[in-house]
């Protein structure tokens, strides 16, 4: 086993057995994941639990791959999201307003270029959090408020951002 | 006395009329002339009987005959089946005129002129019918584009249909491939195996990763095939492209005695350009020198295929002795549907398409072409 046990990573795919294959390749591996088959169950997911990663399919029935990124997005903003599109849907996908994807990949997907995308996501995700935190450590210090005030902030903080 | 002034009045006033019967007479003959000699329709006379007896220079043209090499033969024998054509003048004799649509007829080369023919009696003045009259247009032009038309639709439609199959043929063999992988995951775990059997295991899931590969790939060109896209540039070496397209065009260069010679700068020949475009453009331009040589070409054939650097952009030329492209068409090539090949053969989109590609590329193709000898085409592109 690697050192991926606290990826946390979503999978979102109506094709269930790639999902499955999927699935029990990166938790052999040591990814923590969820397997969803739309988006609409990817998103129940995100409500519950928090997720490092998305590998969202774009073309779904339902809720199509660039709802879905956007949806989880606004529930987890830091959530980084990698999109597996068909061959010639790059480009579409990327005229529909998709710029916040972390990383396109061509299907049939290529799974070692899978992994190496969730591990960069995790890291960008960690870099944004991190920044974000101290952004919002640092205005509440400038805040002036009293060190009690302070701690109880600073503990609110940890919880939205699980540091 | 009286009545003979009156008789040579008469005489002079029917002299009179006559003459101006003439004149309108002369004028409608000369009218009628006029419009039979220079019609590009195809107007005929008949008698009673379907004899010919009148045929305009449109006619002459439409089928290839001088009026003196059809005068007195029945208009049926010029029918591409005389048999048919009785119908329509069955029908005219009914109703005193008839319509028919796409007509065929017999040009004198063997080949089949389409005609959409108008047919009406000819009454003489006892209000008798003395014959036929027919005016025919030839419309073979319009039926070749509109059969050329259907084939560029049925080529689309083969694409969409092609593409569809090989994006949903993507998802089972993705599935495949990962079942294959997991599989050889659980084998390479797996305990009590003998030394024999996992090697064996290995070996099969290594293969059948190995084939949904080439599924792959092949879906992914037939989707590159069918898909229209915007260039996509990238650093590539022309005399390799070239390389590959003969190459790809092999099967076809089989069994013929066509030699290809290369006359390639020195070294290689690097641009920043579209290598799949680029190859389509020279597989259409390779693949009709071939197609020209088969059809005309003499003892001798050969392609030369050519490229030089100049300043900032580089030449390819393909040549062939073919004999060359007629003065009349050599204006036409580039045109959207034009094409000298039978229908169903040749879709007239070759050289527009190519033209279009390289005029993408920010390039041009021309061509010079010495009739009875032979034609080069000339593609430059700029190097970035």
């Amino acid at each position: 086993m690697d050192d991926q046990q606290d990826i946390r990573v979503l999978l979102v795919d109506d094709e269930e057995n790639l999902v499955e294959y999927i699935s029990k390749r990166l938790l052999k591996k040591g990814f923590t994941v969820k397997a969803t088959f739309s988006g609409e169950q990817a998103l129940e997911a995100a409500g519950r639990d928090h997720y490092d990663v998305a590998v969202v399919d774009l073309k779904m029935p339902g809720m199509d791959g660039v709802e879905t990124q956007k949806k989880l997005r606004e529930i987890q903003p830091f959530l980084q999201c990698i999109v597996l599109t068909g061959h010639g849907s790059i480009e579409s996908a990327l005229e529909s307003g998709q710029e916040d994807a972390f990383q396109y990949l061509l299907k049939p997907v290529d799974y070692d270029a899978l992994v190496a995308g969730i591990k960069d996501a995790y890291k960008k995700k960690q870099e944004l959090q991190g920044a974000k935190f101290q952004e919002e450590v640092q205005r509440i210090q400038a805040s002036g408020m009293g060190a009690h005030g302070i701690r109880k902030a600073l503990a609110d903080l940890r919880k939205i951002y699980g540091v | 006395m009286e009545s003979n002034s009156s008789l040579s009045a008469e005489l002079r006033r029917v002299t009179r009329e006559l003459a101006s019967y003439k004149i309108e007479l002369h004028q409608t003959r000369a009218y009628l002339q006029c419009i039979l000699q220079n019609t590009s329709d195809l107007i005929f006379a008949t008698d009673a009987e379907g004899t010919l007896v009148s045929l305009s220079k449109g006619g002459e043209k439409v089928l290839g005959y001088s009026w003196i090499e059809v005068a007195g033969k029945p208009i049926k024998d010029f029918a591409e089946d005389p048999q048919s054509f009785e119908p329509v003048m069955a029908d005219c004799l009914e109703d005193g005129c008839a319509l028919a649509m796409d007509v065929p007829f017999r040009h004198k080369e063997g080949r089949t002129v389409y005609c959409n023919a108008s047919l009406m009696d000819l009454i003489n003045r006892e209000g008798r019918r003395v014959g036929t009259v027919g005016i025919c247009q030839d419309i073979t032009r319009w039926k070749r584009l509109q059969e050329d038309l259907v084939q560029v639709d049925r080529l689309a439609e083969i694409g969409r249909i092609a593409a569809g199959v090989a994006h949903e043929i993507n998802n089972p063999v993705a599935v495949i491939r990962e079942a294959a992988a997991w599989a050889g995951e659980v084998v390479a775990d797996a305990k009590g195996l003998g030394t024999d059997d996992r090697q064996e295991l290995e070996e099969v899931m290594k293969k059948i990763g190995a084939q949904t590969e080439r599924c792959g790939n092949i879906t992914h060109k037939l989707l590159g095939f069918a898909r229209e896209s915007r260039p996509s540039k990238s650093e590539l070496d022309i005399h390799e492209l070239l390389k590959e397209t003969i190459a790809f065009l092999a099967p076809q260069l089989k069994h013929t005695t066509i030699k290809i010679d290369l006359a390639f700068a020195e070294g290689p020949l690097l641009v920043k350009s579209d290598p799949r475009l680029l190859e389509q453009v020279f597989v259409n331009l390779i693949g009709n020198a071939i197609h020209a040589l088969l059809e005309k070409g003499g003892d001798d054939k050969y392609i030369a295929l050519g490229t030089v650097r100049k300043d900032s952009e580089v030449e390819i030329s393909v040549e062939d002795n073919a004999g060359g492209i007629p003065q009349e068409h050599q204006g036409k090539i580039f045109e959207l549907f034009f094409t000298t090949k039978p229908p169903g053969k040749g879709t007239g989109l070759g050289l527009p398409i190519s033209q279009n590609v390289v005029r993408s590329l920010g390039g041009e193709i021309t061509f010079q072409s010495k009739v009875g000898v032979g034609t080069t085409f000339r593609v430059r592109i700029p190097m970035s």
